[in-house]
């Protein structure tokens, strides 16, 4: 895959439409990227998608990164035709107030709507100050009255920011899109898939596209408990705020400077050997990486690390600006970067190495 | 700059009252303009003739300042006020200040008032008076007092005294009216001390009206962000003339705003761009004149505006005056 | 060029306040062509005029604001991050993780940040970010980006239109270019012979700032005889009461106050009665929120009738109205520059 193609390859799956719980179109959409480079995939019970690439009596890697992004469920239809809802994943009511989404529709279609509440000429001084709370918005699909609303969409229905996919900033360094969070985590582990398509890696490799992350009650256990890897490599991305109003010891991780590897967060306390195989295969190849130098947040590893009789586990994730929001930001050169990172590591896994550490 | 700053400074002119400022700046800008006249509301007009044939350009600064008008004598012989202008009561209890007549005295808050409380009602003006009786031989109901004038020389080019806002802006319309005396220029220039700024920027409305320029500029001070605490803005002390962007009463010509900076540039005149979040000048009015004119404002980049004690840096000022002779120069 | 096409094209053109020039060659392309002439005046108002060939005739004054409310920048910090302040009354709450377009020497595509939940200190989860502490990113280095912006640079936000059902359509700058689109169109429709006198459409500028400068400043340079002010009137939604809205769908709204001109309101009205058009009344105690306050107080006075497009989530990229009223506005306006029995009346 050339780079070219890696940035449509994000695009497309960034665009998919996939909040928490409805992961389908997602994991179709991978499924068929993955037939059309030889792999078979199957799906698990709760919607994760699995590839196995099987070698005997060699350590089993559980490679992860999660489908779903951050939405919204229908939770009423008003009398007037208003959609109210619920948010699915921890998202801050201030990035929604007028932005568009898309709502699915009965028929599995989409139709699009803006997130309304009241215009600010009718809002109190106080309240142009204050967060419009949630309960308080609804999104407008341009219905007449209730009825209208309900021939097109359902209760539970769901919905997603409806966001461009752009390259910007000096020499298009940076790439803004909804759903950064984890779609660029999918398309690393296509990438890598591509790559090491017909070598023989002495690895028991179990590549898993898994679902419910942001609500954190994760897909990734249950796939872990079925797989029971001895290892776990999650792609991620993770909030950074490398912003000139953030006092530097909490910006987390700069873009641009490569992968973060973490060493703890909310969930888990990363395998120090692993931790150390990968930064020291990233110096070795020249490949750029960073620590993540906070703790905060949490992802898929706080399950699997738990699962079984304890997995040695290792996450990578891009350093994403405004994360949970309609408006991801990451550096192209990270995202490039950590493909090569995933590789490396894979091709060059040293148990040895990991363990004596 | 700095004794011209001390003469327009020296005049009492609290807004509404601003005779004894236009009278001294009137001897002062009389040789370099062919014309002077007053008009209805007071503002001091000095015109500049062109050839006939050119642009009507208003330069516009207030000679007004706030001050206090008294309102009341308390038995005891204090004197009751209310602001005129924005007054900051914090920064200005226990200053000396003195009326138009040359009555001096101290503004002073009520005992017992928490500064989190000052307001007009919680001060008056002490002039040492035994009582009301004595007070009365002195002061009348309706008297306007302004804060001592005293301009002072800092560090470097820095001054600071009362009231720079906007006699800095007199002193700047009086110095490009020296150095555009005995040049040939075809547009009409109309020098305008207005008065009444202060107050909702009243006299330059009526005086926009008369003249109704093509081409406006208002000269004036900015607030600054170069001091800690300050609300953020890239705006300081010394870093040149201030070419205004906005305001909260004005957005200003963005062509006209190119064209200023394009002149700095080439003259190499030190310059800014300001943006004042909140605030309002007499290039609002101006612009809005009848049928209305492209207008900007040079200012005067000054720190702790409206506390009696304002600073700011005269090679600012200077900037301001080079960037207007240069750019009336270049549009003639 | 359909109705909804023009509206969409209109609203897409860059004119925050202040900066309605920017587009202006665009702008004559898109509506020139129904005009026999144009001006810009000292404050950037754009004014058509369709002639109606008769000597005297009343000057009949059709009004809708060119400007829209926008950002301009404040300062540039490091890394490429642009500070900025708000021209005209930007919804604050709209504003993070919004797409914006820079307007510097090249135009340029920035992000205004949020603080993810994952890095939100407790403390700060209830209050609102001020405009002047959001920071755009640019994913420029500084100095890069001091080659192409600077302080006074307009910000606008990202052109992004949709079909919403029922013939209703969301984006940004409806306020108030559709109706200007509306407008043109209305005039388009009108034939020259039917004019009731000459008509100016003053695309007016400044209107979303605190001093509504162009409006007035353009009727003092016209002075016309009557007028009919345009602008989006507030939709109602499950929030808002009845009383301060109005429907969207039910029309243009016309709005009865102290200095809306009586007759004139309920000639329009009839109007739209005999034409079939659907129109509502809004009421209110004092003035409008549009320009007809500077207007109808222009030199000797104007006479205005107030007419809105009823507008939902104002001031936001997501501003929806239905195509029905505005297919009605520009009808209303067609008949009311056609309308002799108005002429005749307020004909000075």
């Amino acid at each position: 895959m050339t780079n070219c193609e890696r940035i449509e390859l994000l695009r497309e799956l960034c665009l998919a439409f996939g909040p928490t719980g409805c992961e389908h179109r997602v994991a179709s959409l991978i499924k068929d990227k993955l037939e059309a480079l030889g792999y078979e995939s199957y799906l698990d019970r709760v919607g994760n998608l699995i590839v196995h690439i099987p070698c005997e009596n060699a350590p089993r890697v559980m490679i992860s990164a999660h489908t779903d992004e951050v939405g919204f469920i229908i939770s009423e239809i008003t009398e007037s035709g208003y959609l109210k809802f619920r948010v699915l994943g921890g998202i801050d009511p201030r990035v929604l107030c007028g932005k568009h989404v898309t709502v699915e529709t009965k028929s599995g279609d989409f139709v699009a709507g803006v997130i309304a509440s009241k215009a600010i000429h009718h809002q109190t001084a106080e309240e142009r100050k204050a967060v419009t709370p949630i309960k308080s918005m609804y999104i407008d699909i341009g219905a007449n009255k209730k009825e209208d609303a309900e021939s097109v969409v359902e209760l539970g229905g769901c919905a997603t920011f409806d966001s461009k996919f752009v390259q910007f900033g000096h020499e298009n360094a940076f790439i803004k899109s909804k759903a950064i969070d984890d779609r660029l985590g999918c398309a690393e582990m296509i990438y890598v898939l591509e790559k090491i398509k017909g070598q023989s890696i002495p690895l028991d490799l179990w590549f898993c596209f898994t679902v419910r992350e942001e609500i954190g009650l994760s897909g990734a256990q249950t796939a872990a408990q079925s797989i029971r890897p001895d290892y776990s490599i999650v792609i991620e991305s993770t909030a950074v705020a490398d912003l000139p109003d953030v006092p530097e010891n909490s910006r987390v991780a700069k873009l641009g400077e490569g992968g973060a590897i973490s060493l703890r967060d909310r969930s888990t306390i990363y395998d120090r050997g692993f931790v150390r195989m990968a930064l020291a295969l990233a110096e070795s190849k020249g490949i750029p990486a960073q620590l993540k130098r906070y703790v905060s947040g949490g992802n898929d590893a706080g399950h699997i690390h738990k699962s079984g009789s304890g997995v040695r586990a290792l996450a990578i994730s891009a350093p994403s600006r405004y994360i949970h929001s309609p408006a991801c930001v990451v550096s192209k050169n990270d995202y490039l970067s950590m493909g090569e990172l995933l590789y490396t590591i894979i091709t060059n896994f040293n148990e040895e190495e990991i363990k004596n550490a | 700059m700095l004794e011209l700053l001390r003469k327009v400074s020296s005049a009492h002119g609290v807004s509404g009252f601003e005779k004894k400022a236009a009278e001294t700046i009137r001897g002062l800008i009389a040789d370099y303009t062919d014309e002077q006249y007053t008009d209805t509301l007071g503002n001091l007009i000095a015109v500049k003739r062109g050839n006939g044939q050119g642009r009507k350009v208003m330069l516009c600064a207030h000679m007004d300042e706030i001050g206090f008008m008294v309102t009341f004598i308390e038995e005891k012989g204090q004197l009751c006020i209310a602001p005129v202008g924005g007054i900051s009561f914090a920064a200005s209890s226990y200053d000396r200040v003195m009326s138009e007549k040359g009555v001096r005295g101290l503004i002073v808050p009520r005992g017992g008032v928490k500064p989190a409380d000052y307001s007009a009602d919680k001060f008056y003006i002490d002039i040492g008076a035994k009582n009301r009786k004595e007070a009365e031989k002195k002061v009348k109901i309706g008297d306007v007092f302004r804060f001592e004038a005293d301009v002072v020389r800092l560090c470097g080019k820095r001054v600071c005294g009362h009231p720079l806002d906007d006699r800095i802006g007199c002193a700047i319309l009086i110095e490009i009216a020296k150095a555009l005396a005995n040049e040939k220029i075809n547009d009409d220039i109309y020098y305008v001390f207005s008065v009444q700024e202060e107050v909702g920027l009243r006299g330059s409305k009526t005086a926009a009206y008369a003249i109704a320029p093509e081409l406006s500029l208002a000269y004036d001070v900015t607030a600054t962000g170069d001091v800690p605490g300050d609300t953020p803005m890239a705006c300081s002390l010394g870093d040149g003339a201030a070419i205004k962007i906005k305001d909260n009463s004005v957005i200003c010509d963005p062509t006209l705003v190119e064209e200023l900076v394009d002149i700095a540039k080439k003259e190499k005149i030190k310059y800014q761009l300001e943006i004042l979040t909140y605030g309002g000048t007499d290039t609002a009015s101006m612009q809005m004149a009848r049928a209305g004119s492209r207008a900007c404002a040079l200012s005067v980049p000054s720190r702790y505006i409206h506390s009696g004690n304002e600073m700011l840096d005269l090679d600012d000022a200077i900037a301001c005056v080079d960037l207007t002779v240069a750019y009336i120069k270049s549009i003639n | 060029m359909e109705l909804k096409e023009l509206i969409v094209s209109m609203a897409s053109l860059m004119t925050v306040t202040g900066y309605e020039s920017h587009d202006s060659e665009r702008l004559d392309e898109l509506i020139g062509g129904f005009f026999d002439e144009s001006t810009t005046d000292a404050l950037g108002n754009r004014i058509f005029i369709k002639r109606c060939g008769r000597e005297n005739a009343p000057k009949i004054l059709v009004d809708a604001h060119l400007d829209e409310i926008g950002m301009i920048v404040t300062d540039i910090k490091e890394n490429g991050f642009l500070t900025v302040t708000n021209v005209g009354g930007v919804d604050t709450r709209i504003l993070q993780a919004s797409d914006v377009v820079i307007y510097g020497k090249e135009k340029i595509f920035g992000v205004i940040g949020s603080t993810p939940p994952h890095l939100q200190k407790p403390s700060e989860a209830k209050s609102l970010r001020a405009i002047g502490e959001l920071l755009i990113d640019t994913g420029y280095p500084k100095e890069e980006l001091e080659k192409i912006v600077r302080i006074g640079t307009p910000v606008g936000f990202e052109v992004k239109y949709v079909d919403l059902a029922n013939g209703k359509i969301a984006g940004k700058g409806f306020d108030d270019k559709a109706c200007a689109a509306c407008a043109a169109e209305g005039i388009r429709r009108a034939a020259r012979e039917d004019l009731a006198g000459d008509v100016y459409l003053m695309l007016s500028s400044r209107e979303e700032t605190t001093a509504v400068a162009g409006a007035a400043t353009g009727a003092y340079a016209i002075d016309p005889d009557y007028a009919f002010v345009f602008d989006v009137n507030l939709g109602t939604t499950p929030d808002v009461p009845k009383s301060e809205s109005v429907e969207v769908g039910g029309g243009v709204s016309l709005t009865v106050c102290p200095i809306t001109d009586r007759r004139l309101t309920r000639m329009t009205a009839e109007l739209a009665e005999k034409r079939g058009l659907k129109y509502q009344i809004s009421v209110s105690g004092s003035g409008t929120g549009t320009n007809t306050p500077s207007i109808h107080l222009t030199g000797a006075g104007i006479p205005c009738v107030d007419a809105g497009l009823p507008l939902k989530s104002m001031h936001t990229c997501a501003e929806s109205l239905d195509m029905a009223d505005a297919e009605c506005a520009a009808e209303l306006i067609a008949a009311f520059i056609t309308s002799k029995e108005i002429a005749e009346v307020f004909k000075r």
